[in-house]
C-alpha cells in the first residue's frame, strides 16, 4: 500500500509586517513558516492506516523552496517513509491550479492507493489544491473528510463528510481515491527528538520541473488566476454604530446574524 | 461579457441561502457589464427549486436532474462541465461551501477555466476581477484572469447580499448524461456527536464579559446562546473570577477564534482579548461605554444596555 | 556575555492609546519622565545589602519605570523594625550604601525616592534596643507588648530634627524624592489620628492640633531640602477603622487640603498597619484598582493641586490609561506589579503588552519580608531578589554553553513550564515540554479555581473572589512558550521510562509534580491516620474537591496540617456552598502562613461569617465512617468526636518521583541512550509553594550549563568581610557571568 500525502509549508505573518514594492509580495523577514496544520491531520491519517496495515509506504510530497524541506523533515520525523520536494524558480508565484498540475506530475509517478490532502492551507485558504489534483490524476475524490475507514488495498473507503451546521454525511468512495482531510479527524502524533534527528537520514528527493517532464510554460498555462497586487484590508473605520432603542438594536443584530449565518 | 452562470446549492430538499447570495453577486456583475444570468441547479429534485430561483435579474433557470438522491461531487462536476460547454458563460459563480469544494476545482481543471476560491469581492474590467484574502485574511489579493474565456469563482458565504424580488425567468430542463458519473454513494446523514466544547470550531460565538456583572446572570446568557444557535464564550475576567471554565475563554491566553459571527456583550476589548477574536468575519459588540476598545475592531456596535438588548434579541429566535 | 531575549529587531510600535502613560509630569523641582512609579515597598535589602538594593531597584528603571523608591527607611535607631528589614539612613555608611542605589537608578535615567520612616511603637527596636517615642502611651496594636515613650515637646522637636537630618543625608546620597511617611499608621499618622493621639496639648485634640506634627515636619523637611528634592507624603486617606481614626470623608480630605502647599507629590493608600493587606490587597479578596473608592476621592473632589500617585495592584495598561484619563490619579503607582514585571513599561512602549508578566496578587513577596528573611521572592518573576546575588536579569538570558543538547522536560506544571521557557530563552537547540494532561499548567489549573466562598462581602472588607488571577502563571508561560521557536509543547502524552530513554534527549528534566497523601500521613505525627483512605468515596484530597470527582455531604471535616491556604480554601468553598464545615489543625492557628500574605484577617472574617467551625491544637486519632475522632494535642485525653459525612485530608503532599527514580536506577541504560543529565525539579523533588517550584525550574535552566547543574551555584552573600574590602570581593562569589550588567 502506498499513501501519498501532499503537504505545504505555510507562511504566517507577524503582527507587524511590511509589504514589498507596491504589493508584489511580503517582506520575508516578517514571515514565520510551519507545516500546514491541516496536513498534520492528513499525515496522521496516513500513518494510522499504514500502521494498522502493518505495511505500506507513506510518501510526503511538497511544492516548495529550500525552506519547505523543514516541513518535509517534520513529516519524516513523524513517520513518513520518504519525501519528495519539487521546486523551480518558475513556481515562485504559482497559483493553486499550477501547483496542482505540478503535484500531479510527481504524485502520478507514485501510483498511490490513496492520496490524502489537507482541506486547505492556513495561509492561502484555497481549499482547492486537493480536488484539482484529483482531477489531474483522474481519481475519485471527497472533500472535507472528518472520518475515514479504509483497509489496505481495498476498492472502497467509507468516509464522513463534515457539512455546515454540525451535520455529517457518510459516503462510500471508490478507491484509489483522493480525500481532503479536515482538522480534528484524529490526534496528530508528535516526533520525539530521536525521530527528528533520524528524519535527516530518510530519503528526500528534490525534483525540478524538468525532472517531471514539465517546463515553465506548463506552469503559466495552467494558472487559474493572476495576482495583480497585495494590499492591506480596508481599515474598518471603526464599527458601524447601530442607533435606536435596545429593541431596534436587537432587531438589527438579529438580521445581521441570520444573514451571516446563512449558507 | 456573455453571461454569468450561477450554480445553486441544495441539501436534503432545501435550497441553501448561499444560492440567493450568488444571484445577488451575479447581479452586481450584470449591472456593471451587462450580459445574462442563468441559474443552474443540479439535484434529484432540481425542477422543484426552479421557481424559488427565478428572481429579479435572473434570465433563465436551468435544471439538471441528478440520478443520485443526494449531492454527489462527480455528478455535479460532470453536469457543470456540460453546462459550461453549452452555455459558454464568461463567469461561473458557486458558493465557497463544503459541497462546492468537492467539485468546483475539478471543473476548473477539466474545463481549463480561470479560477479563484473564497472570493469576497467581484468586479468587471474587460473581464472578471476578484478579491480574496491572503496570508489568512491579513492582506487582500486582487486577481484577474487574463486569457480565460470562462472563469469560475467560489464566493464566500455572507460576502454578498441575497437577491430578492420575483422575476420571470423561464425554467429549462437540461439533459446531461450522468448515469455513470458518480464515484461515491450516500450512506446516511448523522448529527455530529456533541463533544467537549471547542469554541474554535464554532461558527457563531456569543461572548460575554465583565459587563454581565454577576455570576448569577450567566444562565440567561447560556439560554440565549442556545436559542441563537451560538456557542457561549467568555472573556478573561469571568475565568479569573472562576465563573466559567477557561475552555470557553477567548483571548491570548485562552483560544483564538475566527467564527462567522462574534457577538460580544459587555466585553470592553482588552488587548489580550482582541488578539483572540479580531479576525472573526463579523463582529458585533454591545457595551455601555462608547470608548470601549472593542468598537475599534467591531463591524457593528451598539452603545447601550446589554441586558435590554439581550432580552430583545431573544424574541427574534426560536 | 548576556544577550537580549528578543530575537529580531522590532520596530518600536507603541499603540497611541498608551501615549498618555509616557507623558512626563513635574513633581516639585523634578521631572518624572513617564507615569510609571514604583511606590516604596519592602524587599529585605535595606541599607545593609546595598548590592541587592541597587540592582533590584535599578532593573525596574532599566525596564522603563520613571521612579523607584526604597522601602520604608528608618531615620534613627529608635525606629528599628528588626526582625523585619527596613532601610536605614542613620549615618554616612548608610548614605554611601543607599548612594549606590541612587547612582544605578540615575544611570538608567530614573528618579530615586526615599521613604523617611519613624515607626513609633510599631517598631520593636530589637537590634538597637532603643526606646521608640509616640504621641500617647498606647502600646502597638500590631506588635507584641511595645509601649512608646510619651513624646513631650522637646521630644517632638528632636523627632522632627531626626526627619530633617535624615532628609539632608538623603539628599547627599542622591535621592530625588524625599517622603515624610505617614501611612500604615506610622508616626505622623499616629499624631494625626485620634486612635493613637489622646494628647491634650497643642499637638492633640482638634484637627489642626493633631495635624501639627506632620505639618511642621513637612515644613522643616521642605525648608531643608525642598529646593533640591521633591517632597512627597504617603498618606492613608482612610484607615478603615471608622470615626475612631482617619476617614476619607473627614480628616482624609481635610488633611490633604491642609498641607497641600507643602507637598510636591501625594502618595495615597488606605488601611493601617495591622491590616495593611487592605492596601497591599491580595487577589483572593481584592480586584485591580481596589482602592479607587477611597484614594480616588482626592482628585475627584478637587482636594489637591498636586500630582497624585496611587496603587491597587494595577497591571493592565488599559486600566492605567483609564485611571489617568478619568482623573483618578496622575501617576500609576505599582509595587507588586513592578516586582512581577520590571519591564512592564518597556513592553507597553515596544508594542508588546502581551509579554507583560502580570502580578497574581499572591503576596508571596510580602510574606518573605514579613517573616523577616531576605530576599523577597515573586511567584511570577523568579529573578526578583536575585538580580545582584545571582546575576539574573528578568529579560536577558545568556546563551547556554551546551545549547546543542536536546532537552526533554516531563510535566508542564509551574516548574516544568518555567524551566522549558527559560531553556528556550537561553537558546537551547530543541526543548520538548511533554505533558500528560490536555492542557499545560499542572496544579495551577485546579488551585486557581479555589478561593471563592459564597460571593458575599465581609463587612465591606473584601469579598472572597477566588484565585483566578493565579492562572496568570499559566497564561504568561503559555504565551512565551508559543513564541519560542525552539520549544515544542506536546499534550496528552504520558511517557514511560522506556519512552524517555528512547526520546533522544541528552538532558532529561522530570517535573512530574506531587499528590496529596491518601492515608493521612502528616507533619504532626509522621504516621498515617488510622481509617484515612481517600480512595473511599467519602474521603477526598483537595484536588478531588475541586475536580468534582466525588459527591460531598452536608457535614464536612477538613484536616489541614500544611499551614498554608489549601485547607482553608477548601473550607471556604464548601461553606460557601452551604455545607457545615469543620476546619481542624494541629497548630495554634489555621492557615498560619496566610498571616504573612496578609490574607488572614479577611479569611477569618469570611470563615466566621460562613459559620465554619475552627479547631486548633487538634488532631485526628482515627477516622470512621460518619465519625472523626479528634484529640487536643496538649492533652490527649481531651477528646471530641465529629459526626461528618465527608472528610477532606489536606495533611501533606508527596512527590511523584517514581519515573525519576526508575530512570536513575539504570545508569547503563541512560548512558547507552545518550542521556547526559537527569534532573528532578519542583514538587516532584519536594512539594513546596508555587513560588518555589517556579524558582526551582528557573534556576536549573539558568545553570543548565554549569559543571553540576543539580547543585545550585553559589550566590553572593552581602556580609561583613574581615579586613579591607572592595566590591569586587563580593562579585567573585558569583560563579558564572551575570546577565545583569555592571554599570
Amino acid at each position: 500500500m502506498r499513501i501519498v500525502v501532499p503537504v505545504k509549508q505555510v507562511a504566517a505573518l507577524d503582527d507587524e509586517f511590511e509589504l514589498l514594492d507596491d504589493g508584489a509580495g511580503v517582506d520575508p523577514d516578517f514571515v514565520e513558516r510551519d507545516l500546514n496544520e491541516w496536513d498534520t491531520f492528513s499525515l496522521e491519517a496516513a500513518l494510522l492506516l499504514s500502521g494498522a496495515a502493518g505495511e505500506g509506504e507513506v510518501v510526503a510530497v511538497s511544492v516548495g523552496d529550500d525552506e519547505a524541506s523543514e516541513a518535509l523533515l517534520t513529516c519524516l520525523a513523524k513517520g513518513a517513509d520518504r519525501a519528495v520536494r519539487i521546486w523551480d524558480d518558475a513556481l515562485q508565484d504559482a497559483d493553486v491550479l499550477s501547483v496542482a498540475r505540478v503535484l500531479a506530475a510527481a504524485v502520478e509517478r507514485e501510483s498511490p492507493d490513496l492520496v490524502l490532502c489537507g482541506v486547505q492551507s492556513s495561509d492561502a485558504v484555497n481549499g482547492a489544491t486537493g480536488v484539482a489534483l484529483a482531477a489531474h490524476l483522474g481519481l475519485p475524490h471527497v472533500a472535507v473528510v472528518s472520518g475515514l475507514q479504509y483497509d489496505a488495498g481495498s476498492g472502497t473507503a467509507m468516509v464522513e463528510r463534515e457539512l455546515e451546521g454540525g451535520l455529517i454525511e457518510v459516503v462510500t468512495i471508490r478507491c484509489p481515491a483522493l480525500l481532503t482531510i479536515q482538522t480534528g479527524i484524529n490526534e496528530p502524533r508528535y516526533a520525539n527528538l530521536r525521530a527528528i534527528k533520524q528524519a535527516r537520514e530518510k530519503p528526500m528527493d528534490e525534483l525540478a520541473l524538468s525532472d517531471l517532464g514539465l517546463d515553465d510554460e506548463a506552469v503559466t498555462a495552467t494558472a487559474g488566476a493572476r495576482r495583480r497586487r497585495l494590499r492591506p484590508p480596508e481599515s474598518g473605520g471603526g464599527a458601524e454604530i447601530i442607533e435606536g432603542s435596545s429593541a431596534e438594536a436587537a432587531a438589527r443584530i438579529a438580521d445581521i446574524v441570520k444573514e451571516r449565518m446563512s449558507g | 461579457m456573455s453571461g454569468v452562470l450561477v450554480v445553486a446549492e441544495t441539501r436534503r430538499g432545501e435550497l441553501r441561502d448561499v444560492s440567493l447570495e450568488l444571484i445577488g453577486a451575479a447581479r452586481t456583475v450584470k449591472d456593471a457589464a451587462g450580459g445574462r444570468i442563468a441559474v443552474a441547479v443540479v439535484a434529484a429534485d432540481a425542477e422543484a427549486h426552479a421557481g424559488a430561483l427565478a428572481l429579479d435579474g435572473v434570465d433563465e433557470v436551468l435544471t439538471v436532474t441528478s440520478p443520485a438522491p443526494h449531492f454527489e461531487p462527480h455528478v455535479t462536476q460532470r453536469a457543470l462541465e456540460a453546462l459550461i460547454g453549452s452555455e459558454r458563460p464568461s463567469l461561473v459563480l458557486v458558493g465557497h461551501t463544503i459541497d462546492s469544494l468537492g467539485f468546483a476545482p475539478a471543473v476548473a481543471v477539466s474545463a481549463g477555466l480561470g479560477f479563484a476560491s473564497d472570493v469576497t469581492a467581484l468586479g468587471w474590467d474587460d473581464g472578471p476581477t476578484a478579491a480574496r484574502g491572503a496570508y489568512g485574511d491579513k492582506l487582500v489579493a486582487e486577481l484577474d484572469f487574463p486569457g480565460r474565456e470562462t472563469t469560475l469563482l467560489m464566493v464566500r458565504a455572507g460576502a454578498f447580499e441575497p437577491a430578492e424580488g420575483p422575476g420571470q425567468a423561464p425554467a429549462r430542463a437540461v439533459d446531461v448524461e450522468l448515469g455513470d458519473a458518480a464515484a461515491s454513494e450516500h450512506v446516511e446523514f448523522r448529527e455530529a456527536a456533541a463533544g467537549d466544547v471547542d469554541i474554535t470550531k464554532a461558527d457563531f460565538l456569543l461572548s460575554i464579559g465583565r459587563g454581565i456583572e454577576d455570576k448569577d446572570n450567566i444562565p440567561q446568557f447560556e439560554e440565549l446562546a442556545e436559542k441563537l444557535g451560538a456557542t457561549l464564550s467568555v472573556s478573561r475576567p469571568l475565568v479569573d473570577a472562576g465563573w466559567m471554565s477557561n475552555a470557553r475563554q477567548v483571548g491570548q491566553s485562552g483560544k483564538t477564534v475566527k467564527p462567522k459571527v462574534y457577538l460580544a456583550l459587555g466585553i470592553s476589548g482588552a488587548v489580550q482579548h482582541l488578539a483572540g477574536m479580531q479576525k472573526a468575519d463579523t463582529i458585533i459588540a454591545v457595551n455601555s461605554d462608547p470608548e470601549a476598545p472593542i468598537f475599534s475592531v467591531a463591524h457593528y456596535g451598539v452603545v447601550g444596555d446589554l441586558f435590554e438588548v439581550a432580552e430583545a434579541l431573544d424574541s427574534h429566535f426560536d | 556575555m548576556s544577550v537580549p531575549a528578543a530575537e529580531e529587531e522590532r520596530p518600536v510600535a507603541r499603540d497611541p492609546k498608551y501615549d498618555i502613560l509616557f507623558e512626563p509630569i513635574q513633581i516639585g523641582p523634578k521631572t518624572l519622565k513617564n507615569r510609571f512609579y514604583q511606590v516604596p515597598h519592602c524587599i529585605g535589602a535595606g541599607s545593609e545589602r546595598p548590592g541587592f538594593q541597587a540592582y533590584h531597584r535599578a532593573v525596574k528603571v532599566e525596564g522603563g519605570w520613571g521612579a523607584v523608591c526604597t522601602e520604608y527607611c528608618s531615620i534613627h535607631p529608635e525606629s528599628d523594625d528588626t526582625s523585619r528589614v527596613s532601610a536605614r539612613i542613620w549615618d554616612d555608611g548608610d548614605v554611601r550604601n543607599l548612594g549606590a542605589m541612587c547612582d544605578r537608578v540615575h544611570h538608567y535615567g530614573g528618579l530615586a525616592g526615599i521613604e523617611l520612616w519613624y515607626g513609633g511603637p510599631h517598631a520593636p527596636c530589637m537590634e538597637s534596643r532603643a526606646t521608640p517615642r509616640g504621641p500617647s502611651q498606647i502600646p502597638s496594636d500590631f506588635e507584641i507588648n511595645i509601649h512608646p515613650r510619651y513624646a513631650d515637646k522637646d521630644d517632638i522637636l528632636e523627632l522632627q530634627k531626626m526627619y530633617v537630618d535624615a532628609a539632608l543625608r538623603a539628599r547627599d546620597a542622591g535621592f530625588d524624592i524625599v517622603y515624610v511617611y505617614g501611612a500604615h499608621s506610622y508616626l505622623p499618622l499616629q499624631f494625626l489620628s485620634p486612635f493613637y493621639n489622646k494628647r491634650t496639648d497643642e499637638y492633640g485634640g482638634s484637627f489642626e492640633n493633631r495635624a501639627r506634627f506632620w505639618k511642621e515636619t513637612l515644613e522643616k523637611v521642605r525648608e531643608a531640602v525642598g529646593d533640591d528634592c521633591a517632597i512627597a507624603s504617603r498618606f492613608a486617606v482612610d484607615t478603615l477603622l471608622g470615626p475612631a481614626s482617619i476617614e476619607i470623608g473627614e480628616d482624609g480630605v481635610r488633611f490633604v487640603e491642609y498641607v497641600d502647599h507643602l507637598v510636591d507629590l501625594w502618595d495615597l493608600t488606605v488601611g493601617d498597619i495591622a491590616e495593611w493587606g487592605q492596601n497591599a490587597g491580595p487577589s483572593r479578596f481584592f480586584e485591580e484598582n481596589h482602592e479607587k473608592p477611597y484614594t480616588g476621592v482626592i482628585k475627584a473632589g478637587d482636594h489637591t493641586d498636586k500630582p497624585v500617585v496611587g496603587v491597587g495592584r494595577i497591571t493592565n495598561p488599559d486600566t492605567m490609561v483609564a485611571i489617568i484619563k478619568s482623573g483618578q490619579f496622575d501617576i500609576i503607582g505599582g509595587a507588586r506589579p513592578s516586582i512581577s514585571d520590571p519591564f512592564l513599561p518597556k513592553k507597553i512602549e515596544e508594542g508588546r503588552p502581551e509579554d507583560i508578566r502580570e502580578c497574581i496578587g499572591c503576596n508571596q513577596c510580602i510574606s518573605r519580608w514579613e517573616i523577616g528573611g531576605p530576599p523577597m521572592v515573586c511567584t511570577q518573576n523568579a529573578t526578583a531578589g536575585e538580580e545582584y546575588r545571582r546575576g539574573w536579569h528578568p529579560e536577558n538570558f545568556s546563551k547556554a554553553a551546551n545549547a546543542d543538547k536536546g532537552v526533554l522536560v516531563i510535566g508542564a506544571g509551574p516548574a516544568g513550564m518555567e524551566c522549558a521557557m527559560v531553556l528556550g530563552k537561553r537558546g537551547m537547540s530543541a526543548v520538548h515540554l511533554v505533558e500528560d494532561a490536555s492542557e499545560i499548567g499542572g496544579c495551577v489549573n485546579w488551585i486557581s479555581k479555589l478561593g471563592h466562598s459564597d460571593g458575599k462581602e465581609n463587612l465591606a472588607r473584601g469579598t472572597a473572589r477566588g484565585l483566578g488571577e493565579w492562572a496568570r502563571i499559566t497564561n504568561y508561560r503559555q504565551i512565551q512558550l508559543d513564541k519560542l521557536r525552539n520549544v515544542e509543547v506536546h499534550l496528552n502524552s504520558r511517557l514511560s521510562a522506556q519512552d524517555v530513554l528512547e526520546y533522544g534527549a541528552e538532558i532529561v528534566i522530570v517535573a512530574t509534580g506531587c499528590h496529596f497523601a491518601t492515608d493521612g500521613l502528616n507533619p504532626a505525627t509522621h504516621a498515617p491516620i488510622p481509617g484515612a483512605d481517600t480512595s473511599l468515596d467519602w474521603q477526598l484530597t483537595p484536588d478531588q474537591v475541586v475536580k468534582g470527582e466525588k459527591p460531598i455531604g452536608q457535614r464536612v471535616l477538613v484536616l489541614e496540617n500544611e499551614g498554608y491556604h489549601m485547607g482553608a480554601s477548601v473550607a471556604q468553598r464548601l461553606a460557601g456552598e452551604g455545607k457545615q464545615v469543620h476546619l481542624m489543625t494541629q497548630v495554634g492557628d489555621i492557615a498560619g502562613y496566610m498571616e504573612y500574605t496578609l490574607e488572614a484577617p479577611m479569611l477569618h472574617r469570611d470563615l466566621h461569617r460562613l459559620g465554619v467551625g475552627i479547631h486548633t491544637y487538634t488532631m485526628l486519632e482515627r477516622i470512621e465512617p460518619g465519625a472523626c475522632h479528634a484529640y487536643n494535642i496538649w492533652n490527649e485525653a481531651h477528646k471530641e468526636v465529629f459526626e461528618v459525612d465527608t472528610v477532606v485530608l489536606c495533611t501533606q503532599r508527596l512527590s511523584n518521583h517514581e519515573l525519576y527514580h526508575e530512570l536513575k536506577s539504570d545508569k547503563a541504560a541512560l548512558e547507552r541512550e545518550g542521556i547526559e543529565g537527569l534532573y528532578l525539579i519542583g514538587d516532584a523533588a519536594a512539594p513546596r509553594m508555587l513560588v518555589d517550584s517556579i524558582f526551582d525550574g528557573h534556576r536549573l535552566a539558568r545553570e543548565i550549563d554549569s559543571p553540576n547543574p543539580a547543585m545550585p551555584l553559589p550566590f553572593i552573600r552581602e556580609r561583613r568581610l574581615w579586613g579591607e574590602v572592595a566590591n569586587s570581593d563580593f562579585d567573585t562569589q558569583l560563579f558564572g557571568t551575570p546577565d545583569v550588567a555592571p554599570v
